[in-house]
């Protein structure tokens, strides 16, 4: 398990991180989410030692990390970084060799990647003559080359197609599960649902939530979702009940006991026919704006 | 998959090597640079050993005695045949393109020499000089004189209190030479230290490659790859010179002293170069752009030229001073070797300043590139760079 301990760090003067603290555990993906500017960039580069904290320590499987280099992460930066102008196949050697790989293996594993990704025949094309979506698989080609025991990556799926998201999806989950702690950032808030088993919420260089996704969804699940067989409108005025969204005969509610979720149900039974009562499955897009807000 | 590797910069430089070996205008530009050498060498072999040869008719008497007197005057390389003819025949001859020229006196002070063309320059110069003689020992001798009491071209004789005159034009030549390779070798491995820096910085490459090794050995192996490159060519260049010059028909003088005082180039270029790597390499982690290159740059490229200047023009104590001065020295003092009157103390104390220049500056330009190599945003100035924060 990847762990952050109470990282803190300033940028003259001002505070970026504030003891951000939390875990990227083995065999789960993590999804680390945030605004722009919100902290998520500084605390990957803390966590790949490409910037020190000014406070606080990372550790691995409880061992403080404590040189500058993290030879056997895979690391995916936020601007792709890779050699333009150079064959594809050059530059995926020399970052394997600097990854302490012989040339035969880094060249073995390589092309390897590249045939997952479908890129085996332009294995000798510079990198710049290809469009955008497959120099992402590229440089995520670069941050896999050395099976790494840690995954970081920024923004992986910023400007992917669908199906590239679904090809880089799969290969990020077959990772987390092989035990490898997986943490990557992303704006693209739908993603998450189907993807992450745990969330990391930052906030103004603060952690504001994280927990498991089956935890923040349980303790976000006080809504219902009602369908009754005529207008929903006398709900506005039941007690205990807080209508949040009604369109016609469809309510979104929560209630303030559980008492009261019964009885509006015998209630609404006793009025006409009820399609649906149900507690309201939020997705973590929404519960992240619920968090921010 | 966790293992350190032992030796990252040497990835880096066997990568830097590989990649420039592999710039097909750098292979070119290196043998088009040899062959100019080789053949500049061969030229000159050439042009000294070319003899000329001119077949000239005299028309009289007068005339003959001038052409016998070219004759035997002439330099090495050039041979007159002389033969007496009648007028017309000269003229028939000449036409016939048998004759290179005809010789004939008009009155008593005039000759005049006819080509078929083109009258050859060398030819003119040849017999303007012994008409000269010829006419002036006549006079002398009707005055009753002797041509040899008369004052000659060799009245004044010129001696150099310290080396000599050869050896003056020998060490202006290999001064313009050794500045200008300098200066090329400068620019043509300097500037790649910048660029490949500022590439990495911008693509942001060097994110990855720092998360994996440390910048240390990073710039090291960007650094010595360059130094290989450099130093490789150098060597090329110099030994392809002076094998054509040993093997060239014509003797070349000093070369016994040239060869040394190469070697000696040879080391001082390699301190220089070193000085001149790390300035090239802070550069290029202060730029965020090739473009800021250009404007940074200006400065080195100044001093490099001046380096050109300096080591084509400077004499005396001017040439002592600059060949203490790190970079300048790497080529003023090898010129101040080939003069031969300097104690094997200075070139050692001269180097030793320029190695220690170069360990502060290597140290200088590894902590600029820890810290301005990981900034975006606009190019750094060194007082904000230095300020950066891990």
């Amino acid at each position: 398990m990847l762990e952050l301990h109470q990282i803190s760090r300033s940028f003259s003067g001002t505070k970026v991180l504030d003891e951000v603290s939390f875990a990227v555990p083995r065999g789960a993906l993590t999804g680390f989410v945030g605004a722009n500017g919100a902290g998520k960039t500084t605390t990957m580069r803390i966590i790949m030692g490409l910037l020190t904290a000014n406070s606080g320590h990372v550790s691995l499987d409880g061992k403080t990390l404590s040189a500058p280099t993290r030879p056997s992460f895979g690391y995916m930066p936020e601007e792709r970084g890779l050699y333009p102008k150079q064959p594809i196949i050059d530059q995926l050697i020399y970052l394997g060799q600097l990854h302490s790989l012989s040339r035969a293996t880094a060249r073995e594993r390589a092309m390897d990647l590249l045939s997952r990704f479908g890129l085996e025949h332009r294995a000798k094309s510079k990198l710049e003559s290809l469009s955008l979506g497959n120099q992402q698989r590229v440089q995520v080609a670069a941050a896999l080359l050395h099976e790494p025991d840690v995954l970081v990556l920024d923004e992986p799926f910023s400007g992917l197609d669908p199906l590239a998201v679904d090809a880089m999806s799969s290969i990020l989950a077959d990772y987390a599960a092989r035990g490898v702690p997986v943490l990557f950032s992303s704006h693209q808030l739908d993603l998450l649902d189907t993807l992450v088993d745990h969330l990391v919420i930052i906030q103004d260089g603060k952690i504001r939530a994280n927990a498991s996704a089956e935890e923040l969804r349980a303790a976000h699940t006080s809504r219902y979702q009602l369908s009754l067989g005529a207008d929903a409108g006398w709900l506005r005025t039941e007690p205990g009940v807080e209508v949040i969204d009604l369109s016609g005969s469809n309510a979104l509610v929560s209630f303030a006991t559980v008492a009261d979720s019964q009885r509006v149900l015998t209630h609404a039974l006793s009025r006409g026919n009820v399609t649906e009562f149900a507690v309201h499955r939020p997705a973590l897009a929404d519960i992240y704006r619920e968090i921010i807000a | 998959m966790s293992t350190q590797i032992t030796h990252p910069w040497l990835i880096v430089t066997l990568r830097e090597v590989e990649t420039k070996l592999r710039d097909k205008a750098f292979i070119i530009s290196t043998l088009i640079t040899l062959l100019l050498i080789i053949g500049s060498i061969a030229v000159t072999g050439f042009l000294a050993t070319r003899t000329t040869q001119f077949s000239v008719a005299a028309t009289d008497q007068t005339s003959l005695s001038v052409l016998n007197q070219a004759a035997s005057d002439a330099e090495e390389q050039l041979k007159i045949s002389v033969e007496q003819l009648p007028a017309d025949d000269a003229a028939a001859q000449l036409d016939a393109g048998q004759l290179d020229a005809t010789l004939s006196q008009n009155s008593a002070n005039k000759f005049t020499l006819t080509g078929s063309d083109e009258v050859p320059a060398k030819l003119q110069g040849a017999l303007s000089d012994a008409t000269e003689k010829v006419l002036t020992a006549q006079l002398l001798t009707s005055a009753g004189l002797n041509a040899d009491q008369l004052p000659g071209d060799n009245a004044l004789e010129i001696s150099q209190m310290h080396g000599d005159a050869e050896r003056s034009s020998m060490i202006q030549a290999m001064a313009f030479l050794f500045s200008f390779l300098f200066y090329m070798s400068a620019i043509i491995f300097g500037m790649p230290i910048a660029n490949s820096v500022i590439e990495e910085k911008q693509n942001r490459v060097v994110e990855i490659l720092a998360s994996a090794i440390n910048l240390r050995q990073l710039l090291a192996g960007k650094i010595l790859g360059n130094v290989i490159l450099a130093l490789a060519q150098l060597l090329l260049f110099l030994t392809v010179g002076l094998l054509a010059a040993y093997l060239s028909p014509v003797q070349i003088p000093f070369l016994g002293v040239v060869s040394q005082v190469a070697g000696w180039f040879v080391v001082f270029f390699l301190g220089g170069f070193l000085v001149l790597a790390g300035i090239w390499a802070t550069l290029g982690a202060l730029a965020s752009r090739t473009e800021d290159l250009q404007q940074s740059s200006g400065p080195v490229v100044g001093v490099l030229m001046a380096v050109l200047f300096i080591g084509i023009y400077a004499k005396g104590g001017f040439l002592v001073i600059a060949s203490y001065v790190p970079i300048v020295s790497s080529v003023a003092m090898p010129i101040r070797l080939l003069g031969g009157e300097v104690s094997l103390v200075e070139p050692i104390t001269s180097l030793a300043i320029t190695l220690a220049t170069c360990w502060f500056t290597i140290l200088f330009a590894e902590r600029i590139y820890r810290r301005a190599v990981m900034h975006t945003g606009g190019a750094l100035t060194l007082r904000k760079a230095l300020k950066l924060e891990l």
